[in-house]
């Protein structure tokens, strides 16, 4: 019978929509016009020499940073231990503890921010900083659990038994035994988290004040001011760098098969 | 290990003292930052010593953002629309200004020592509102706030939104060019309404009205005198319309946020934009019209500001008091009968 | 293996930290901010959600962000299953890039992805001219600022979640199970309709969840695209907090937007979920 051409119609479709836009930004990236149109009538650097330039982005770029690498490292420093006990106790209620955990991810991003900066920062006094702190991390806790709950799934029991009958007390297991065989899954789920920190929007939107915002806020803002390709510049490296980031840990830690 | 230790002890010393540096934050408006910080920012920190840190948006947000944080403010000085400080000073966010601090103040004009009364206030510009349009696009000179009824028009027109410094005085002007008054302000929403198929978009920040200019999205829009140059870069031909209706004036005022804890540089700083070197410096680059009397800018210059006492009393002020009057019934009516 | 009472505590000092977290520093806020939607003067009472939904300007912000969510989740489901079939036929050598381009949107920020479209749907954009150019069209059309920017910008969000949701479902069906169909004289329509689609309705419902909810509840694709004649629930949202400060419309829409995904996600999700279990 003859195979329907339709399929693979539609997915080159889809993938054109999808990566089509990406294109049209890297290639306004290195326009040499002085504002933005496309396709460009000639080529330069200069955006991304001005990228560098503007104050703004610095600032939020080492904001994004710190709490992109904070909120994971508490992410996973509270998942993990999460994702071991669902894995490997019997615990009564693991379904509403699962449902508790996975409510950052449930509820609207924008709603989280307002809450939190109504209650926890304006009400309660905290400072910005620590607000978002909060909100990207209770959003990336859900995705350090599923991920690293999928590569303890893949691990079997025997060899923690064996180290037990070994003579290894439980802390000594997980330390020496468990730990360094879901390596790859937790560099998964950091990964994981620290990008969608990095790109979180939503919850950033209302944590922002004087000399504490992140970068895609920043770039939002900066949009509304002017109207050249220095975006386009921005938003090119942050591809760029996000790729490098995801190919590199791969590289490193083979964590394809977890995602 | 000892080694460490010294670097250690270093870097803590260091980024102690860094933290140590006194900080102002000033709430502003973010258009032409770079200049900002070019004619106010960097020569400012040189003098005092000291960091300043801005927090950026348009007046509707930042004022938000200081009624929210009243009681524990977290900025010093704020550049505000007069209706705008108006509202916060009614919401009891303000410091009265003592004026003896500001050594500049005298080389203002009249108007702008006290333009809110109480000395709340120190307006720093003015700037005229009309229409700018492209020339090229539009043949027959707009003359008057009508004209953006022309039924060449269609899609090609913004207008800013009820929010906008410039979205009330619009409001008011195009309700007088129709034959309304102050009490009776149906003529205007009627013909605003009428507009509707006129309107691309209601821009939140005039900044985004080079872009839409720019993509060729709006061929005419009323806006403030202070994006004229930001508008002239996109490099369309333009022309700034003189409606004989009139054109709408705004001054924009620094006031002293209530609670600060950094009050010796915040009279610094309004001082300091006060001054006759960054008022003639920002009037140079089109970022602000001067109202220090002092201020010499150079007739091609002054052509694109809104410059002099002449030009200024022929604007058309619209009285904050008022404004700050019918604001919020003007956003209901706005929301439901125009931007729909 | 260990006995129960020390098993258990173990259990509990592991889930303790992320469990105080959540409970202390993040359900508390949200769930006062919540309350507070229900907060009348000195007592509790419905007369916000009443005012709210009196305002017809609020009932068309709502109905719009509901109609424009729906519309996304269909085309993207009608375009999506095809193309995840076609994944799934590919070269296994190819799939791991096409994977890769799918994931890539994900992996960038919604304001980069949205500032491509400012670019492409202009009415100098590339979408004109070139309709201009072939003389398809004798003027530019008017996209930006429309309800079908908005659209466009959510589909090209929203599409590689329901993509990969339906590549990961399918690829759960068992091997035999196409070949077996067509063997048995089924057209291509006839397979797709009678066995690929039921057996993949879970992949289905997860996709069209995270597209429905994630339009519902979408800031920055109708912020910069649809501008604020086209204000959906979120924009919405923003200007009560931020712009016009009123807390009492804030608190409501953010329950309103709560229970829309709440109700999606659990109707849909609970129940497949259930019969997956079940299975």
């Amino acid at each position: 019978m003859r195979e329907s051409r339709f399929p693979i119609v539609m997915l080159g479709m889809a993938l054109l929509f999808l990566v089509g836009p990406f294109v049209v930004v890297f290639i306004s990236a290195f326009s040499g016009d002085r504002t933005l149109a496309f396709p460009p009538s000639s080529f330069s650097l200069q955006w991304f020499a001005k990228v560098l330039t503007v104050e703004a982005f610095q600032a939020s770029f080492v904001t994004s940073m710190w709490l992109g690498v904070l909120s994971t490292l508490l992410a996973l420093l509270m998942g993990i231990p999460v994702a071991y006990a669902l894995a490997r106790y019997q615990v009564p209620g693991a379904e509403v503890i699962r449902v508790i955990l996975t409510s950052p991810l449930i509820l609207p991003a924008l709603v989280v921010g307002l809450a939190l900066l109504r209650y926890f920062v304006l009400i309660g006094n905290n400072s910005i900083s620590f607000g978002l702190l909060i909100g990207h991390t209770a959003l990336l806790l859900p995705y350090a659990v599923r991920v690293v709950s999928a590569s303890l799934a893949n691990l079997s029991r025997d060899i923690e038994d064996a180290a037990h009958s070994l003579g290894a007390n439980r802390l000594q297991t997980f330390f020496r035994v468990v730990l360094p065989n879901i390596r790859g899954g937790v560099a998964a789920a950091g990964v994981l988290a620290f990008i969608t920190s990095f790109n979180q929007v939503p919850v950033s939107l209302f944590l922002t004040g004087p000399g504490v915002s992140t970068l895609p806020i920043q770039m939002l803002l900066y949009m509304e001011y002017t109207y050249d390709p220095t975006i386009a510049a921005l938003s090119t490296l942050l591809i760029l760098f996000s790729i490098l980031f995801v190919l590199l840990t791969e590289r490193l830690l083979g964590i394809s098969k977890y995602v | 290990m000892r080694v460490w230790l010294g670097w250690l002890a270093l870097v803590f010393v260091l980024s102690v003292g860094f933290a140590q540096q006194r900080t102002l934050t000033v709430s502003g408006f973010g258009l032409n930052q770079n200049l900002i910080d070019k004619n106010i920012t960097r020569p400012f920190e040189a003098r005092c010593n000291c960091k300043i840190v801005w927090e950026v948006g348009n007046n509707a947000d930042r004022l938000a953002k200081l009624a929210a944080r009243k009681d524990n403010p977290n900025v010093d000085v704020a550049l505000l629309g007069d209706y705008f400080a108006q509202l916060a000073a009614n919401q009891g966010l303000l410091e009265r200004l003592d004026t003896s601090k500001l050594s500049n103040l005298n080389e203002l004009y009249e108007f702008a020592k006290n333009p809110l009364g109480g000395n709340l206030a120190v307006a720093f510009t003015i700037y005229a509102i009309s229409i700018a349009y492209r020339t090229d696009k539009i043949t027959i000179p707009i003359t008057s706030w009508r004209d953006l009824w022309r039924p060449e028009l269609k899609g090609r027109i913004a207008l800013p939104n009820i929010t906008t410094t410039q979205g009330p005085p619009v409001v008011w002007l195009v309700n007088r060019a129709f034959g309304g008054t102050d009490t009776d302000v149906n003529p205007g929403f009627e013909r605003l309404s009428a507009l509707k198929a006129n309107v691309v978009t209601y821009y939140n920040q005039s900044a985004q009205l080079a872009g839409l200019f720019a993509q060729e999205e709006v061929w005419a829009a009323p806006v403030g005198r202070f994006a004229w140059g930001n508008l002239l870069a996109t490099g369309k031909p333009l022309a700034w319309a003189r409606p004989s209706e009139g054109q709408a004036g705004v001054s924009n005022v620094a006031v002293l946020v209530k609670g600060s804890r950094n009050q010796e540089l915040a009279y610094q700083f309004i001082d300091f934009i006060i001054s006759r070197e960054v008022q003639t410096a920002q009037a140079n680059d089109l970022v602000d019209s001067p109202v220090n009397r002092n201020v010499r800018v150079a007739a091609d210059k002054a052509a694109q500001l809104t410059y002099g006492l002449q030009q200024i009393a022929s604007l058309r002020i619209v009285d904050p008091d008022y404004i700050v009057k019918v604001r919020d019934a003007w956003i209901q009516r706005w929301n439901r009968e125009v931007a729909r | 293996m260990l006995s129960q009472s020390p098993a258990r505590l173990a259990a509990w000092i592991l889930l303790s930290p992320a469990l105080l977290f959540v409970a202390v520093f993040f359900l508390p806020p949200v769930i006062a901010l919540l309350l507070e939607s229900f907060h009348v003067g000195q007592t509790y009472g419905l007369q916000n959600y009443l005012t709210f939904f009196a305002d017809d300007f609020n009932r068309e912000v709502y109905w719009r962000t509901l109609w424009i969510s729906l519309l996304v989740t269909l085309v993207s489901a009608l375009v999506c299953y095809p193309a995840a079939y076609a994944v799934l036929k590919i070269n296994p050598r190819w799939r791991g890039l096409i994977i890769g381009l799918i994931i890539l949107p994900l992996m960038t920020s919604p304001v980069a992805r949205t500032y491509t479209w400012l670019v492409v749907l202009g009415r100098e954009g590339i979408v004109n001219k070139s309709l201009v150019e072939t003389g398809l069209l004798q003027e530019p059309l008017r996209i930006l600022f429309t309800e079908w920017a908005v659209f466009i910008g959510l589909l090209q969000l929203m599409m590689p979640l329901m993509l990969l949701s339906l590549v990961s479902a399918m690829e759960n069906l068992p091997k035999d199970v196409v070949p077996a169909a067509r063997s048995l004289g089924a057209s291509e329509g006839q397979v797709f309709w009678r066995v690929i689609l039921p057996l993949t309705r879970e992949g289905l419902v997860v996709g069209g969840t995270l597209v429905f909810t994630g339009c519902v509840t979408a800031y920055v694709t109708p912020a910069l695209l649809g501008g604020p004649r086209v204000t959906m629930l979120a924009t919405l949202l923003y200007q009560k907090a931020g712009v016009t400060v009123d807390y009492a419309a804030a608190a409501v829409i953010s329950a309103v937007m709560l229970l829309t995904t709440l109700l999606v996600n659990f109707l849909l999700r609970g129940r497949a979920v259930k019969t997956a279990r079940a299975a």
